[in-house]
């Protein structure tokens, strides 16, 4: 990369040029400098008050100079916030298990079989994975209630399903890295295809198929309409929900607020990092557009 | 095929040198078809049903609905609040999606290149959190920022003022932008990478200035980029129904109610899930041109390589 005193070679005669151009700390390099330093800081005066109010006696919504203490974390789990973080995990885990086991299998299909439309098959559902959930959230309210299931484990498995086709896009990608050589070998040896793609494929794609189970529990973990709609139970909402109804709450304490956002976000994060790591940025071009 | 006149008759049986498809296949592929079929095909055709029903929420149309044609089509060709809501739909995706978001994701990654490495990891990292956070929690961040007392009122010299009431669709812009533009950054920092060096090199020897060589070598080389993920701020601008509704809740009175969040309202707060559906449609159609088009770029450098897998 190019660094503030790089030297720029093929100068000395060149075009007239009569000495050899030094990068040293010029006004455009500054001006570079500070106007991608005044954006960053624009970008990170919200995540400050996050933080600065987390860990203040008597936060308000401003950022300012704490009043150190660390009970915010502890108090904003009380009143059955903390228990709605158990139902986020709940959610999550069910709705990555299902998209994850059955994207797995799709995806083998996709990267490996002749079948009739497969283009077009894979198109759509790189379609699907665009669609917003506000589109098909009310027939899905109306199938719940008919069917009786305004609960956590349908909604989750429903959950799991708005993420399944990216899930599927991306496993897809990471089995064709794959060589099917392997597989062939163990083909001959009249071998179950079941048992291939769980003892030849998911071994080798496993990083593939991590990063995918990431993105199905981070979608899960941050949808917030689906649960508010389809969950009936108040007591049954996952953090998401929680957070809403804490703007909502009257007298309610700021530092509370920014220590349980950021209880509820630091999963996330945490695993966004653990996936980058699997594709070392661009991660998301990774699954969609390579 | 020209092979054809060559050959004297048609091959019998199978033929070996073409891949066929296994039964073994629909198998495997059953539970993610069973499972996508019933939420994206049956519940959207269910959708364009209730579309045009009369069912509540509440009360006897919860149960007994009837169908009630193009009742619901004309309501809709006749609600100013839809055509309003449409209006503010298109500012919101257009302005803070495809605009801000792509412009200041192009500018992050470009400035990154050439700034010192603090200045480039503390930028990189506050934009990919901020676009790693929940929605939830982008929502609160922001809406502590622009309240009263809060820290953009204090910037702006008066506490007392409310920044999220008197520019609210601005504001919920500005939150999503601020959500997206670290998505935008990834993307053009990839793009970056693949221009080759010698190019803008050559430039830069023949004394060619930093502007004139973003404008003339740069930014043609990412204009694949620049539609690409226009195109994608777009979807997901058009799904970001929380940021909004939990900031504003479609308010003050109508200035942010678009088209995710109207839906919502006409379903579950007003009741009349059928015309929110019918709403919902709407969305679904403008996704789908939106979404085809998205599938359609991304997948342009791949047809020139032939068929591939």
């Amino acid at each position: 990369m190019t660094s503030a005193t790089e030297v720029v070679r093929p100068a000395a005669d060149f075009h007239g040029l009569k000495r050899v151009a030094v990068r040293r700390v010029t006004a455009p390099g500054i001006l570079n400098n500070l106007i991608l330093g005044a954006i960053a800081v624009l970008f990170a005066i919200p995540l400050l008050w996050l933080v600065l109010a987390s860990i203040d006696k008597h936060a308000s919504w401003s950022i300012a100079l704490p009043h150190f203490t660390l009970s915010n974390f502890s108090s904003s789990l009380s009143a059955g916030r903390g228990q709605s973080l158990v139902v986020s995990l709940e959610l999550a885990s069910i709705a990555t298990v299902v998209a994850t086991v059955t994207g797995t299998l799709a995806a083998y299909v996709f990267s490996r079989r002749h079948i009739p439309w497969k283009g077009a098959a894979l198109l759509f559902v790189l379609f699907l994975s665009g669609v917003p959930i506000n589109v098909i959230i009310i027939p899905m309210y109306q199938i719940f209630s008919q069917a009786g299931w305004l609960s956590v484990v349908p909604t989750a498995v429903f959950i799991g399903i708005t993420g399944l086709p990216f899930e599927i896009w991306m496993i897809k990608n990471f089995i064709d890295a794959v060589p099917a050589e392997l597989e062939e070998a163990a083909r001959i040896e009249n071998v179950s295809t079941l048992k291939i793609i769980w003892r030849v494929v998911v071994p080798l794609a496993a990083p593939g198929i991590g990063a995918a189970a990431i993105y199905g529990f981070v979608n899960a973990w941050g949808s917030f309409l689906i649960p508010l709609v389809l969950i009936s139970n108040s007591a049954q909402q996952p953090g998401a929900v929680t957070v809403y109804s804490f703007i909502s709450a009257a007298g309610v304490n700021y530092g509370d607020i920014a220590a349980f956002s950021i209880l509820y976000s630091i999963p996330v994060v945490v695993l966004y990092l653990a996936m980058g790591r699997f594709f070392r940025g661009g991660f998301v071009l990774g699954g969609a557009l390579k | 095929m020209s092979s054809d006149t060559l050959t004297a008759s048609p091959p019998q049986g199978r033929r070996l040198d073409k891949r066929r498809f296994e039964w073994g296949s629909s198998v495997l592929l059953l539970p993610a078809g069973i499972l996508i079929a019933a939420v994206f095909v049956y519940a959207v055709i269910y959708s364009f049903y209730i579309g045009l029903t009369n069912l509540s929420l509440l009360g006897p149309k919860a149960v007994a609905y009837n169908f009630t044609g193009a009742a619901n089509l004309s309501r809709l060709v006749n609600d100013p609040f839809f055509l309003h809501s449409l209006w503010l739909t298109f500012i919101f995706v257009f302005g803070s999606g495809v605009v801000g978001a792509t412009v200041i994701g192009m500018a992050l990654a470009v400035l990154m290149q050439k700034a010192l490495v603090p200045v480039r990891l503390f930028t990189g990292a506050v934009a990919l959190i901020a676009f790693m956070l929940p929605p939830v929690t982008i929502a609160i961040v922001w809406y502590a920022a622009s309240v009263p007392q809060g820290t953009l009122a204090r910037i702006f010299g008066n506490p007392n003022s409310d920044p999220l009431f008197s520019a609210p669709l601005l504001f919920v812009s500005l939150a999503n932008t601020w959500s997206l533009a670290g998505l935008a950054m990834l993307m053009f920092v990839a793009a970056l990478r693949n221009i080759p060096k010698d190019i803008t090199e050559a430039a830069t020897i023949e004394r060619v200035g930093a502007v004139r060589r973003f404008r003339t070598i740069t930014l043609p080389l990412l204009k694949p980029t620049v539609v690409t993920c226009g195109l994608l701020m777009t979807l997901l601008s058009l799904g970001n129904f929380t940021i909004v509704w939990l900031m504003t809740g479609g308010g003050p009175g109508t200035a942010t109610t678009i088209l995710p969040v109207y839906s919502y309202q006409q379903g579950f707060e007003f009741n009349n899930l059928g015309y929110g559906a019918l709403l919902g449609n709407v969305m679904l159609i403008i996704t789908a041109v939106f979404g085809v088009g998205y599938v359609l770029v991304a997948r342009g450098p791949r047809r020139k390589k032939g068929r591939s897998s």
